[in-house]
Formats: C-alpha cells, sequence, structure tokens
C-alpha cells in the first residue's frame, strides 16, 4: 500500500467512523425527543361567554389561565405561568396584582411586572368564538395586552 | 473437610504471620484496591477526616435502601405519591428505609462537599494528582444531579415546584435551554414523562455513572502512589528510578513482565518500618470503624427525624415559599436576584474553575502558608455560598420577601 491510498483510506475510514457517531447520537436525541406530547392541548374551549359574568378573573387550573371580563371592553386571558421561572401566579383582587409565590414577582392587572426578578410582563393569549358560541383560547397566538374580545349584547 | 474448603476460598498463608497479611490484602477482590501496608500518618483521623470512606459508605447505604425502595414505588403519578403513603404507613420498615435514603442523601452531599475542602486545603490535587481531582469533581456533580433527580420522586408539592424551578433554569440556558429543558422532561411541562425520566436517571443511568467513577477515583488513588502526605510535611519523594528502566526505541519489543514488574509511574515505596503498617488489622479496623460510625449516624437521623412530604402535587397551584434542597437554596437566592446570569452562567464558571483547577494553579507548594491567595480565594466562594444559602433557608418568606426568623409564621426549613 502506497502512501497515497494509506492517506485517502484513513481520512475514509475517519470520516466514517465521525458520521456513524455522528448519526448514533443525532439518532439518540431524536430518540429522546417525544413523538407525542400528552399534555393539556394549546387550544381550548372554556364554555359560553354567559358562564363568565364581569367580576373577578377566573382561573382555569387544568390550562393555567386568568380569564377576565371587562363590562365595557370583553373578554382577554392571560396565561398565569410566570416568566420567571414558571410557577403559578396568583390574582390578588384586594392589590388587583399577580403575586409569584416562588421569587417574589409581582405583575399588574394588564401584566406588567411591578416588582421582581421576572424579565417579561405575563403573556395574553388571543380569545376567540368558536363555532358553538364557546369561548376559546389559544396559546400559540400570544397578543397584546389591548387585545379584548367583545361581544355584543 | 472444612479446612479443604476454606483454603480452597482463602489461599493466602494465615494472618499471623506477615507474609499471610500482606496475601490476605492481595488475594481478596474487594480488598487489593488496599496496599499491604500503609504509613501511619495517613490513619489519622486528622489527616484525612475519612471523609472519601464516609462519602464511599454513604453511597453504598443509598444503594441498599434505594434497592428496597424500589419494590415499592411506580414512577407514574399520582400513583407515586400513593407509594410515599404507603412507605409512610403500611409498608414494614417503610418509614426507616425512606429517612435512611433521605438523611444518607444529604449527609453525602455534606459529606463529599467537605471531601472537597479537604482536599483543597491540603494541596492534594497538585502533581501527580491532577486528574483524580477531575474525577472527583465530576462524582460532586453526579452526586447534585442524583440528588436533583431524587427529590422529584415522592410526587409532592414541594418536588414538583422544586423541580418546576429548577429545569426553567435549564431552559434559561442561551441556545440549547429549551430543547435540553423537552429533553429532560419529555414535555414542555412536568408530568408522567418527567416522572419516569427522572426515574430512570434516578434508579440507573446515574448510579451507573457514579459507580464507574468511583472505582476510577479509588483505583486512582494508588496508581498516584496512594495519599498525599500531610500539607506541612517534607515534600513528596519523586517516583524512584526504575531499577532496569523499560526501553522504549521502535526496534525493540518486550514482554508485558517487562511493564508489570516495574513501579507503577508513581508508586512511591513504603519507606521506613517505623513509618508504616499492615493494612490487616490497622487499616480495616479503621475502616470498619468509619462505616458503623456513618450506618449509625444515617440509622439515629431515620429513627429521629421523618422525611418531609407534602401534600399531592398540584400543578395549578405553587406553594408559598416555594423553596429548592436546602444545598441548592444559594442558587435559588441568587436566581431570584437575576436568572439567566446567576442560574446558569455563575455555577457553569464554577463548575468549569473546579474541574481545571489544577491545571491553572502552577504554585507547586502545597503548604498553606505559600497558598495564602488561593486559600482565600476558596473561603471566600465557600462562604458566599453559605451565606446565600442561609439566606434563602431562615431569612425568605412568602413571595421570596424577606422575613427574620424569629418573625411568627417565617418560612424557614427547605
Amino acid at each position: 500500500m502506497n502512501r497515497r491510498s494509506f492517506l485517502s483510506l484513513s481520512t475514509a475510514s475517519a470520516a466514517a467512523l465521525l458520521a456513524t457517531a455522528g448519526m448514533g447520537l443525532a439518532g439518540f436525541f431524536r430518540f429522546l425527543y417525544p413523538g407525542v406530547f400528552y399534555e393539556p392541548a394549546r387550544r381550548f374551549k372554556v364554555g359560553y361567554p354567559a358562564d363568565f359574568p364581569p367580576g373577578q378573573p377566573v382561573f382555569l387550573p387544568t390550562e393555567k389561565v386568568y380569564l377576565f371580563h371587562d363590562p365595557a371592553k370583553g373578554f382577554s386571558a392571560a396565561s398565569a405561568v410566570c416568566t420567571h421561572l414558571g410557577c403559578t401566579v396568583q390574582w390578588s383582587e384586594r392589590d388587583r396584582q399577580f403575586d409569584c409565590p416562588c421569587h417574589g414577582s409581582v405583575f399588574a392587572a394588564d401584566g406588567a411586572v411591578l416588582r421582581g426578578p421576572a424579565p417579561r410582563p405575563l403573556t395574553w393569549l388571543e380569545v376567540t368564538l368558536s363555532k358553538d358560541g364557546q369561548l376559546q383560547i389559544n396559546k400559540n397566538r400570544p397578543v397584546t395586552d389591548a387585545y379584548h374580545l367583545l361581544i355584543p349584547a | 473437610m472444612l479446612k479443604s474448603i476454606l483454603r480452597s476460598i482463602f489461599r493466602g498463608d494465615p494472618p499471623s504471620t506477615q507474609k499471610g497479611r500482606s496475601e490476605l490484602v492481595f488475594y481478596n477482590l474487594w480488598l487489593h484496591i488496599h496496599p499491604a501496608k500503609v504509613r501511619k500518618e495517613h490513619l489519622k483521623l486528622r489527616h484525612t477526616g475519612y471523609l472519601g470512606f464516609v462519602s464511599f459508605f454513604l453511597l453504598l447505604i443509598l444503594g441498599a435502601t434505594g434497592l428496597a425502595l424500589m419494590f415499592y414505588y411506580h414512577p407514574y403519578p399520582p400513583r407515586a405519591y400513593q407509594d410515599m403513603k404507603d412507605l409512610q404507613f403500611v409498608v414494614f420498615l417503610g418509614p426507616f428505609l425512606r429517612n435512611m435514603h433521605r438523611w444518607a442523601a444529604q449527609l453525602l452531599v455534606v459529606a463529599v462537599f467537605l471531601h472537597l475542602c479537604r482536599v483543597f486545603y491540603a494541596g492534594a490535587y497538585k502533581e501527580p494528582r491532577q486528574f483524580n481531582w477531575v474525577v472527583g469533581v465530576l462524582l460532586l456533580f453526579l452526586v447534585l444531579t442524583l440528588s436533583f433527580t431524587g427529590y422529584l420522586l415522592p410526587w409532592d408539592q414541594k418536588a414538583f415546584w422544586a423541580i418546576t424551578v429548577g429545569t426553567n433554569i435549564v431552559a434559561s440556558a442561551p441556545l440549547v435551554g429549551p430543547v435540553v429543558k423537552v429533553l429532560l422532561l419529555g414535555g414542555h411541562s412536568l408530568g408522567i414523562q418527567a416522572l419516569l425520566r427522572f426515574y430512570v436517571l434516578h434508579v440507573a443511568v446515574l448510579p451507573g455513572l457514579a459507580a464507574a467513577l468511583v472505582m476510577v477515583h479509588l483505583w486512582r488513588i494508588r496508581k498516584d502512589g496512594g495519599l498525599a502526605p500531610s500539607p506541612s510535611g517534607p515534600r513528596e519523594p519523586s517516583a524512584p528510578p526504575r531499577e532496569t528502566p523499560i526501553p522504549s526505541s521502535p526496534e525493540k519489543s518486550y514482554g508485558l513482565m517487562g511493564i508489570v514488574t516495574g513501579k507503577p509511574t508513581f508508586e512511591v515505596l513504603v519507606p521506613e518500618e517505623e513509618e508504616a503498617v499492615f493494612s490487616y488489622p490497622y487499616a480495616f479496623l479503621r475502616e470498619g470503624a468509619a462505616f458503623l460510625a456513618t450506618s449509625a449516624a444515617v440509622m439515629a437521623l431515620a429513627l429521629l427525624y421523618n422525611a418531609p412530604l407534602s401534600e399531592v402535587a398540584d400543578p395549578s397551584k405553587t406553594p408559598n415559599p416555594a423553596k429548592a434542597p436546602w444545598y441548592f437554596l444559594g442558587v435559588q437566592e441568587l436566581v431570584s436576584h437575576s436568572p439567566a446570569l446567576s442560574g446558569i452562567l455563575l455555577p457553569s464558571l464554577l463548575v468549569l474553575a473546579l474541574l481545571f483547577l489544577p491545571y491553572y494553579d502552577g504554585n507547586p507548594s502545597r503548604r498553606p502558608r505559600d497558598r495564602v491567595l488561593a486559600l482565600s480565594l476558596f473561603a471566600l466562594v465557600v462562604l458566599s455560598y453559605l451565606v446565600l444559602l442561609l439566606i434563602g433557608l431562615y431569612f425568605r418568606g412568602a413571595g421570596w420577601a424577606w422575613v427574620w426568623p424569629w418573625a411568627k409564621g417565617a418560612g424557614g426549613g427547605a
């Protein structure tokens, strides 16, 4: 075997080894990445508008969402997941603010950060009326805090 | 008959002779990690504190109790939590075994940490023991990961929210964070998949890795020339030259015997008779005593204090305050000030600084008075973490607000 064929053979072998290892590693990580998520749906119906009279926001525990109903502006929904490290914030009717129990972040009623380590305001989610007349929230569609769904009486 | 059976198992001479005492050590699979003779200095409690032994024994206790607990545990919510209740109320010795596992795990964190401090203070990570320090730091990291994965398994509120916070810290890492979180949890939030993954990591993957590294760690002690001598004593003699050095010229070929009979690179001959004693019985008695003391301490704690268990995990309701296990509270306190920077960057830098310590610390001396800067820096880091930890433990109440520990209803405890 001459030098040229030895070098090209070893380069090819090294490349083949690396490719095999790389494919094995990629396959392993792809294997670990779930093909299906057994989790609450990200788009879901919550009930008829009449079920949510204006007043205190309603907490939806499974989806971790606060549903607001303002008599003048209509419906809006805020994610209850703290933007800091994912604890569930609690609405305080007395102070009209959200408190995070984990690291003390405080959010205003419009979701803005008042205090604490949270880096971003709470996420507002799109609220629409589905065909069967129920309110529908879509976690894949974040909106601004100005977004409201007004249903004419 | 009995005699011939015994002779077939133990081949060496009886340990009444010096030859027999040596053979007892190296004809035995479980003992031959020891040298036949050890330095008297190394057997003193104040030389090592027996911290390596204590850590090893705690690992054994954790393995045994953990295996026992596995017989009654289903990694599936909410059954996992019901299994905790079963262990508490209906399984014979259930509370005792769970308590032992819990307290041994917490003692292990303390023991490996003190072990690290001791080795640092003694400068024992310096040549020729650099690599064993690296293995030790990896083992510390594994111990923390084991404790992190084990913390979720009871599936109570404490577990659920501590791990929620922990995995979200991981997710705040730049670039790979969110993907790593999904791989770790098998989902976007803590649920069925996450419990199974943490279980597999906790009972199979991580203990396997730890066992492998422990073997390397112990083996390297011997290959690196035994324990480091006391830092204030005379300098360690360098490896004696081989009687017949093995030539390494390309023409010469040689059999295995040439390598095997030569002394290991850094093996230092045990010097004068009066400095060394036979491992049997002097070292083994002391190790046995350390094992008994460790087991007794764990059992006493298990009898006196019950492992905590809060209500079953409820993803919609975060308890207030939600605290991590006590040894992670320093990180949580940092995280409460700024997330990614202090939760990811600072700990990663600290781990890297520890890992590569032997390679950038160029000071060859192991005497404390020659290492004032290194020792003070180390003490500063340790003390600041302890202060943060104590703040997180005793001075943080509902909403992570500052409270005085003596105030009524303060949130003390982890």
